[in-house]
């Protein structure tokens, strides 16, 4: 993997349907925009004429949902084919998906299921990565997912798992922080932990969003502010692995674009803070 | 435990809840037994409560997107029937697609089978309605016949000019007046069963936003031949067989105005190409 093909893209938001005709029409200031891949594999229509309209006013980044790279079914070549068309067609500065599976003989979830973390496990994901960075000709990001069942059968932790599936696929990773914090409260582990555990020359995105609390879980729902507890795990992580490009999710209850943007300027804000308080503490 | 029977396991737990537990199970034993041994639970949260969580976000996501996709069959049926008849959806057809817009592909078939259409017998063919106008959104893009391209073509190859819908048109046949109803509640107002009427519905996109009106027959006869690819004579002679002779130009030339207008028909392109290049001054056509 080339730390270079990942370009310095600042601080996002996702492009959501709210907001098209926002930011196709004002230009509104933002570092950079991130679309989910599937909302634009299709033969024609608005959807891509926003995206190519986005794409001459943005970088953007492509962040699939449905590549199912944990999945004991073959990959899908034609998803991917489409795919590699659309990279090639709206030239995104990187892809990504999650570490997970979606489905199984066939047939999809659409959701984003947590995979035994064996060392089986590692070589099987591994190995499709492989394959579709070969196809897409592209080194991909792979993202750690929000979880609330875990396997008996697992025998590394996550953040264990995160890593050998990166390093033996050669691959990035795009780091949730969010998911590390609700996975953390659901499975009850050191969210500090995982973030320290992680190897820093592959986090090549962050990505920030809000949750749900149901009492006895936390859900990964993208419908709320970002709470201060993962605001403060954003920091850590910062103060870890750098300037890396930060995404700010909202995909329901999704506010005005103002709100958007000034969550990745507070993205911005203490990314420059966590910075400034490392570089003091060197100093002295 | 493989990966495969791990993931096909829990897919059936997820996507059937409310199956009975001997179902769910297989060689290894009842379902809770084998949920128990695959999944960690706590105090907190049980391995059933927590597969829950998944078939829950399954459930609730795919009914959200849609109810969003078939307002009107929504609105019909109310959010109870509505429910109740995507869960039913979701076990015949469960989605196979990587993108969830496919995901209601067979609803308006399951629907003309389904009890609801006893009662609202024009619930299926609004469904259709509603499925063509995703579809149209995201349906291919092709440069539309436009009136200046038609104007290049000389007068007497006009006869022999092969047309064809545009991807993004559909036509939508029922016995029933589905487009006021659809009509109706997109626009918020408080909707009755429609009349038990024929109809066509045309369903196009222009500028990126789909539209759709009720066809009259001449007009729907001539699209449907046209769907299927037509010469611009034969598109004439079926309109010409529904009208009355003084009206027939008339018609024909409203017909072709409407349709350029809209954007719902296309040359096929070998046609066009040497059409338009017999049609250039040579000159022109020799790239001086």
């Amino acid at each position: 993997m080339n730390r270079s093909d990942f370009a310095s893209l600042g601080f996002g938001v996702g492009l959501r349907r709210p907001h098209y005709g926002h930011v196709l029409e004002q230009h509104p200031p933002m570092d950079w925009f991130e679309v989910i891949s599937e909302n634009f594999m299709v033969e024609g229509g608005r959807a891509l004429e926003v995206l190519a309209g986005a794409r001459a006013h943005y970088p953007v980044v492509m962040h699939g949902v449905s590549l199912s790279i944990g999945s004991s079914d073959p990959l899908n070549r034609a998803y991917l084919e489409t795919l590699r068309a659309a990279t090639r067609r709206f030239e995104p500065a990187w892809v990504s998906d999650h570490l997970c599976w979606t489905g199984v003989g066939g047939r999809n979830l659409h959701d984003l299921l947590p995979l035994p973390y064996t060392e089986e496990t590692v070589i099987h994901v591994a190995g499709r990565i492989r394959q579709v960075q070969e196809i897409l000709e592209r080194t991909i990001l792979i993202e750690n997912v929000s979880s609330y069942m875990a396997f008996r059968s697992s025998r590394l932790e996550e953040w264990e798992f995160l890593t050998a599936v990166a390093e033996e696929a050669d691959c990035g990773i795009l780091l949730d922080i969010n998911n590390i914090f609700v996975s953390a409260f659901n499975h009850r582990f050191d969210p500090l932990r995982y973030i320290d555990a992680v190897p820093a020359d592959r986090v090549m995105q962050f990505h920030l969003a809000g949750h749900s609390d149901h009492g006895s879980y936390l859900l990964d729902t993208h419908d709320h502010p970002i709470r201060a507890e993962v605001w403060a795990l954003y920091e850590h992580a910062v103060r870890r692995f750098g300037r890396v490009p930060t995404l700010i999710e909202w995909d329901d209850n999704i506010p005005d674009f103002e709100l958007l943007a000034a969550a990745a300027a507070e993205a911005r804000r203490r990314c420059d803070l966590a910075l400034d308080s490392e570089r003091s503490d060197a100093a002295r | 435990m493989y990966l495969n029977e791990l993931q096909n396991f829990l897919y059936r737990r997820i996507t059937n809840p409310d199956a009975t537990n001997e179902s769910l199970g297989d060689e290894r034993g009842p379902a809770p037994r084998v949920l128990e041994a695959l999944v960690r639970g706590d105090q907190r949260l049980s391995a059933a409560e927590r597969v829950e969580i998944y078939a829950n976000v399954y459930f609730y996501r795919l009914l959200e997107c849609l109810g969003e996709d078939f307002p009107a069959t929504l609105a019909v049926l109310g959010e109870d029937n509505f429910a109740a008849l995507v869960k039913e959806y979701l076990l015949e057809h469960p989605p196979t697609e990587p993108s969830i817009l496919y995901a209601a592909l067979y609803l308006a078939d399951f629907l003309n089978d389904h009890p609801f259409a006893e009662r609202w017998p024009f619930i299926a063919d609004l469904a259709r309605l509603e499925r063509a106008v995703l579809d149209v959104f995201h349906a291919a893009d092709a440069p539309a016949l436009g009136l200046e391209t038609l104007h290049a073509v000389p007068s007497e190859d006009w006869p022999a000019l092969k047309l064809r819908t545009h991807p993004a048109v559909e036509i939508v046949h029922s016995e029933w007046r589905i487009a006021d109803l659809l009509h109706t509640v997109e626009q918020g107002r408080e909707w009755t069963d429609p009349e038990h009427e024929e109809a066509s519905v045309l369903v196009w996109r222009q500028n990126a936003l789909v539209n759709y009106r009720n066809l009259e027959p001449e007009e729907r006869d001539a699209l449907v031949i046209v769907s299927k690819g037509a010469s611009f004579a034969a598109v004439c002679e079926a309109i010409a067989t529904r009208s009355e002779e003084r009206n027939r130009v008339t018609l024909i030339g409203q017909l072709m105005a409407q349709w350029l207008a809209d954007g719902v028909i296309m040359a096929t392109d070998s046609m066009l190409v040497t059409t338009m290049r017999d049609a250039l001054p040579s000159g022109r056509a020799s790239g001086r």
